[in-house]
């Protein structure tokens, strides 16, 4: 029974490595396209704070009727068609965590199945091409849980900005960028080459 | 084989792994990722089971994600661990949980609805195994939401389970991650006793606005929402807050006074009012009490316009009545010193209520030493109400100090080798040695005296027997006391002829009692400043009552208190301590500052059921008095107030030995002594007559210093010889007109003190007057010479009436005379010449130094009149 289930799980293994590599390089793009998204929103911010900063009955343009209710729709109008750009955004990193999600813990299930046929030492068992069992399951785990905790972070982000909160606005794509956590998707790359051998055998 | 407690690494921060060796996972039957508790010390772990990436055995590194709530507020470090503590659990996947989030801000609490936070968790919590009543910490998410405590599973017959995305999550409520923090400080209750009563009031003040808020609303009823907390420094007011608080479940903001004071103008002002406004928003979640500690140093009384400290105390005020009804916090202040408070604040609707904590009473400081040694192994043999007892002063403090002290000499006893690991009443008796009362410190009268038996004075039997009566009895049976209604006597005066053994009667009675003894002399009291003795005995009377039972002992009265009635000044510092003693031996009432426990009213009925309890009840019956003890050789000199019952009950004569008394002096003097064969002790007590105590034991060193000198320090015994001739050298102290004087006093005193011994009389004869005496007939007063005087100067203006305008003319001339003499008294300053002839300032003057004192006119030129001293010194 032990031989059939290790080769098993290594061609589940393997499986997943190849998606976590697309899925990867699908989440890097998409972060991409966000940016000048996120640009587009402190921009509409900070014309919105300058709106609220003038007194439009000063100026020459006060003979335009209800200007300053008319621009305020119009920022917010297009500060709303943005957040629905970035929450289609979203939903595509949302694909990417799930896809993610699924293979791992099909992987898991798929070692919960055999985990009486197969002892520890195997599982511990390295070579120079193959990286352990044990070793590999674990870098699939921290990779699903940086993506869930990146999606969540974001997630947060996003939804809790408001309108009325102009500074929050304002400060949004800092924080979208602080949030980015590079020396973890290093991790993924390099738990990527550590396999490369693995996956191509 | 142990393995030791290792903190965890960076990559695995919020992974919930558990990292063992793969032989230990084996040895467990775990395999990877399966869930494991680990217990510690304060609480358990849940995660999962992994080898580490080394594979070494022997340690153990765990990211502690979903774990008891102590364990979350403090991480475990340097433990080492058995395997036993480790044990594989089964974790179902669940159907449902239902939990409570805790959030880092109430502003994310607010505004955020409720369905993006149900997301967020559910997102979060994902794939997380967890166990009943833990806590999951998600700080590693980084966003707002920081732990989320499990409440129920469902399935409950699993303890533990496996969050899938399958599981619904029910939130139960949301928290601020202040309010929980507060929430878990108070569930490690703190130990106190003996404050049952207040803390009842202050829990009732806290919950009932949150337990009946409409009952409150409609009565129309506003909440009390300051209470000042007053006693004396380590009575446990601090303690009292955090424990109530901690047993509401409320939220505490504690201001310790200097911490808000700040340096710029404004600035502590400031501080004050964020302090208001964190109370405010921490009484959203639920009960909050703010606490100022130490409030007189924050709020001293507004003295001079422009102290900084005054715009701090109205700062105060106004916020205290900015409060409005939905603000639902209680503010509580606590001080040792409320009267150096500004008296605005102690106002309702500010501090509505004050709460006194006094010094313990027995009872109260059995409940305490209970709770103390509630973890301390004491000896069984160990009696808490014995202790309690003799633990007369000591506040919560002091107590929890003895009891450190104790179990510190039982360690060191243990250390040694000898006795075993409890602590035993001689470790008490050590460390109550070394502890001191906090009530009684810095004390006028605090002494230490050198313990002495009732054995080791020789005769004075009826003497001695009074004294028990009157100071151990009330202490040893209470019961009977309360049974015959009796109670304490107030004072007793001990009078007698110089030498008779009056202050070591005394000394005697304050040990066999365990009473805390203070005895006061002149120098302890009188001082330079106008008002200060006075003070300094108030201030007497009051730490006695702190720590009743008490004994004060005043020897000397005579010529520590006046006498109203034969002093020639009127208004003397005598005649005023005097005043002062009358009114604190027998005054009006206590300050409201110095009450004490509550006051317990004895129930006749039910006595058999707690025979211990109704001992202990008695004992504070019948001993919360301060006893005066007064002792004198001139009763004659003594104000008449003073002596009347109620103040110095009990008068005893300490009369001169007589044979009896004086053979028991000599055979308990000469026991250290080898005395001849051939002394006769009886010949000499024969020959001793009208000998004091103090001379007989004068007569002993002598005739043993005689003896020395005769036989050249070889001397082995001492021979009747040396007795007679030191007797032949000697004079007695006491003369016969003494004991006559005496004699004629003990004639006083039966008529001073009916009850002491004689039946009983008419008790007037010593507080009359004299012009009442006028009016009695003369027979009756022929006893008393300074009476009798008095009454035959009236009686013969009462016969010669035709002198009355004489008598009235030479009075109006004598009150002329003297207040001219008294304002030519009064406007001759005194100059002090130094040595270059000039007037020097009295404080320059070196009082050791000899000067030259001349008295000038008032009326001063100072040139001419310097001019006219240095004229008349040349």
């Amino acid at each position: 029974m032990s031989k059939p289930a290790l080769p098993s799980l290594h061609q589940a293994l393997k499986k997943s490595f190849h998606s976590l590599e697309n899925n990867q390089r699908i989440w890097k793009s998409v972060l991409v396209e966000c940016g000048p998204l996120m640009v587009s929103l402190e921009n509409l911010a900070e014309q919105s704070r300058a709106l609220s900063n003038v007194q439009i009955s000063n100026t020459p343009l006060r003979d335009f009727p209800e200007l300053e209710e008319r621009l305020r729709f119009k920022l917010l109008k297009s500060t709303d068609t943005v957040l629905f750009k970035l929450n289609e955004k979203m939903s595509s990193l949302q694909s990417v965590r799930d896809s993610i999600c699924n293979q791992v813990s099909a992987v898991f299930q798929l070692y919960e199945q055999n985990s009486d046929s197969v002892d520890l030492l195997t599982l511990t068992e390295r070579s120079a091409a193959t990286p352990s069992v044990s070793d590999m399951l674990e870098w699939l785990q921290d990779a699903e849980r940086h993506y869930r905790q990146q999606f969540v972070r974001r997630k947060t982000l996003l939804q809790t900005l408001r309108a009325d909160d102009l500074s929050a606005l304002e400060a949004a794509p800092k924080r979208w960028k602080s949030i980015e956590c590079p020396s973890a998707e290093d991790q993924i790359t390099d738990t990527l080459c550590k396999v490369s051998f693995f996956i191509d055998s | 084989m142990s393995v030791r407690l290792l903190s965890v690494d960076v990559s695995d921060r919020g992974s919930q792994r558990c990292r063992l060796g793969p032989g230990l996972m084996s040895s467990l039957g775990l395999s990877l990722g399966s869930p494991l508790l680990v217990c510690l010390p304060g609480g358990s772990c849940l995660c999962t089971a992994w080898p580490r990436s080394d594979l070494a055995e022997g340690f153990l590194q765990m990211d502690i994600k979903c774990a008891s709530p102590n364990l979350i507020s403090h991480p475990p470090t340097h433990l080492n661990l058995e395997p036993s503590q480790l044990s594989p659990v089964p974790c179902p996947k669940l159907r449902g949980v239902k939990i409570t989030v805790v959030v880092q801000s109430g502003e994310f609490r607010k505004h955020t609805p409720s369905r993006l936070i149900y997301e967020l968790v559910k997102d979060m919590l994902k794939g997380v195994y967890v166990y009943e009543k833990h806590v999951i910490n998600l700080e590693d998410f980084d966003t707002e939401i920081r732990y989320i405590i499990v409440e129920s599973i469902n399935p409950d017959s699993a303890s533990a389970g496996l969050i899938t995305s399958k599981t619904a999550v029910e939130i139960a409520g949301i928290q601020t991650v202040r309010h929980y923090r507060s929430l878990l400080q108070g569930q490690d209750t703190v130990p106190l006793g003996g404050l049952e009563e207040v803390s009842a009031s202050l829990k009732e003040m806290l919950q009932l606005p949150l337990l009946y808020p409409g009952t409150l609303s409609s009565l129309g009823l506003s909440c009390p929402r300051g209470v000042l907390l007053v006693g004396p420094p380590g009575v446990g007011k601090t303690l009292l807050v955090r424990r109530v608080v901690g047993e509401v479940g409320a939220s505490l903001v504690v201001v310790q006074g200097p911490e808000v004071v700040g340096s710029r103008p404004g600035e502590s002002e400031e501080k004050l009012r964020s302090v208001f406004e964190s109370a405010r928003s921490a009484a959203e979640e639920g009960p909050c009490v703010l606490f100022l500690d130490e409030l007189d140093s924050l709020c001293p009384r507004r003295i001079a316009s422009s102290a900084p400290e005054n715009r701090l105390v109205a700062q105060l005020l106004t916020l205290m009545d900015g409060m409005n009804q939905s603000d639902r916090f209680l503010i509580i202040g606590a001080t040792n010193r409320p009267d150096s408070l500004d008296p605005a604040l102690r106002r309702p609707g500010r501090f509505d209520r004050e709460v006194i904590i006094g010094a313990p009473t027995m009872q109260q400081r059995k409940d305490i030493l209970s709770v103390l040694c509630a973890k301390i192994p004491v000896c069984p043999s160990v009696d808490m109400i014995d202790l309690a007892l003799r633990t007369v002063g000591y506040v919560g403090a002091d107590l929890s100090a003895l009891c450190r002290e104790a179990t510190m000499h039982a360690i060191r006893e243990y250390s040694k080798g000898s006795g075993e690991q409890a602590v035993g009443l001689k470790h008490f008796q050590e460390a109550l040695k070394s502890v001191r009362p906090s009530c009684l410190r810095s004390s006028l009268g605090r002494t230490d005296l050198s313990p002495i038996s009732w054995e080791q004075i020789g005769g004075l039997e009826e003497v001695k027997l009074k004294l028990r009566q009157s100071i151990e009895w009330p202490m040893r049976y209470p019961e009977a006391f309360v049974r015959l209604g009796l109670s304490r006597p107030r004072g007793v005066l001990l009078y007698g002829p110089p030498g008779c053994a009056k202050t070591t009667l005394v000394r005697a009675a304050a040990t066999s009692s365990h009473c805390a003894f203070l005895s006061v002399s002149g120098a302890d009291l009188y001082s330079p400043f106008v008002g200060d003795s006075e003070k300094a005995l108030a201030q007497l009377f009051r730490q006695a009552r702190a720590c009743a039972p008490c004994i004060l002992f005043l020897d000397e009265i005579d010529s520590l208190i006046g006498s109203r009635s034969n002093s020639q000044t009127a208004h003397g510092v005598q005649t005023r301590l005097l005043s002062v003693l009358l009114n604190e031996m027998d005054g009006v009432g206590l300050k409201t500052l110095e009450r004490r426990g509550t006051e317990k009213i004895l129930q006749v009925e039910g006595a058999d059921e707690n025979c211990k309890q109704e001992e202990v009840d008695c004992q504070e019956v019948c001993n919360k008095d301060v006893m005066v003890i007064a002792a004198t050789n001139r009763p004659d000199c003594l104000d008449s107030a003073l002596l009347r019952p109620g103040r110095l009950d009990h008068i005893i004569y300490v009369p001169p030995p007589d044979q009896q008394a004086r053979l028991c002096i000599l055979k308990l003097r000469t026991n250290s002594m080898p005395l001849g064969a051939d002394v006769c002790l009886e010949e000499l007590a024969a020959k001793t007559e009208l000998y004091s105590g103090a001379d007989l034991e004068n007569l002993c060193k002598e005739a043993a210093l005689l003896a020395l000198e005769e036989e050249n320090m070889e001397a082995s015994d001492i021979k009747h010889t040396y007795f007679l001739r030191s007797l032949d050298k000697m004079t007695p102290s006491l003369t016969s007109q003494q004991i006559l004087t005496t004699g004629s006093l003990v004639c006083l005193s039966t008529c001073l003190s009916p009850r002491t011994t004689s039946p009983i009389q008419p008790t007037s004869a010593g507080s009359q007057d004299a012009a009442q005496t006028v009016v009695k007939d003369s027979s009756a007063t022929t006893e008393f010479t300074d009476i009798k005087m008095r009454g035959g100067f009236f009686q013969m203006l009462r016969k010669k009436k035709e002198l009355i305008p004489l008598i009235g003319f030479m009075a109006f001339a004598a009150t002329g005379a003297t207040s001219a003499s008294l304002y030519f008294l009064l406007t001759k300053p005194d100059v002090i010449l130094n040595k270059t002839r000039n007037p020097e300032p009295w404080e320059r003057v070196d009082p050791s130094k000899p000067q030259k004192l001349i008295t000038i006119n008032q009326k001063w030129k100072p040139v001419e009149e310097l001019e006219l001293v240095k004229s008349l010194h040349k």
